[in-house]
């Protein structure tokens, strides 16, 4: 049976990967997408806490997250395309001047 | 009735390899395949802890408008070392392939199984779960959290479109 310490467990397990990911790649797109799987985690923890106590208020949460998420893709790859505009490349190590 | 512990076992096992893969892979598109996997995994598991309408929202929000955009992206500015061919011919994201197939068979084999076979049973509320709680939801106890994410997605909007201008 698997029980909320399951869910807290893997729920944990996916945000630290894409902490890492975070972390340690360099590709703009890669570490866009590392953001999103930590922000997954953070609603299979809601989900599953939703779940465990009974409360709805959990899973309304993720909606929010949801509306988030899409909001920072967005604004985010917008700007990642302004920004290849100027550099012709999506390493994030080339990006080291704040103006052209 | 399916057994609820390797259901489990099984989507969270797909879920963290595939998001292994997502931080792992050498280009950016076979790692927007991977982290596809992980939202589907996920889905299914929403389904086990009675969140129907947030599976749904996930495939159809995440993976159906999210990642469409980030995969549209990776495209516009895919480099030229970065060509079909080389991702064709890696035998890593074959078995990627492989991983999100059977993931999506699991879905569908539980889709049409019906949702009420798999969940848990515990007892909950009465309609736990159910779609019309959300709306109530918003429009009394979230009000205001509902009002701020509709101002938050149209500055979202207008931001994105300004980013885009040809002369920022």
């Amino acid at each position: 049976m698997a029980t909320l310490t399951h869910y807290i467990v893997l729920s944990s397990i996916l945000f630290g990967l894409g902490t890492i990911g975070f972390l340690t790649r360099r590709n703009a797109l890669i570490l866009f997408m590392s953001i999103e799987l930590m922000l997954n985690a953070v609603n299979l923890m809601l989900v599953a806490f939703s779940n465990f106590m009974g409360d709805m208020a959990g899973q309304v949460m993720v909606f929010f997250i949801f509306a988030v998420a899409a909001a920072e893709v967005a604004v985010g790859l917008a700007i990642l395309i302004a920004l290849f505009r100027h550099v012709r490349e999506v390493d994030i190590t080339r990006f080291n001047v704040l103006k052209w | 009735m399916i057994d609820m512990d390797l259901y489990f076992w099984v989507f969270a096992s797909m879920s963290v390899l595939a998001g292994l893969f997502t931080i792992a892979a050498k280009d950016a598109l076979p790692s927007a395949m991977g982290l596809l996997t992980v939202f589907i995994a996920l889905a299914s598991l929403y389904l086990h802890l009675h969140a129907p309408l947030i599976a749904i929202f996930q495939v159809a929000i995440y993976a159906g408008a999210i990642l469409i955009l980030v995969v549209f992206v990776i495209m516009l500015l895919m480099t030229p070392g970065e060509r079909m061919g080389v991702i064709q011919a890696n035998a890593s994201y074959r078995g990627l392939g492989v991983l999100l197939g059977l993931c999506l068979i699991g879905l569908i084999a539980v889709g049409t199984k019906g949702v009420s076979d798999i969940v848990s049973m515990k007892a909950l509320p009465q309609g736990f779960g159910n779609p019309s709680i959300f709306g109530d939801l918003f429009f009394s106890d979230f009000l205001l959290h509902f009002e701020v994410v509709s101002v938050l997605l149209l500055v979202a909007l207008i931001g994105g479109i300004y980013l885009c201008k040809k002369r920022l």
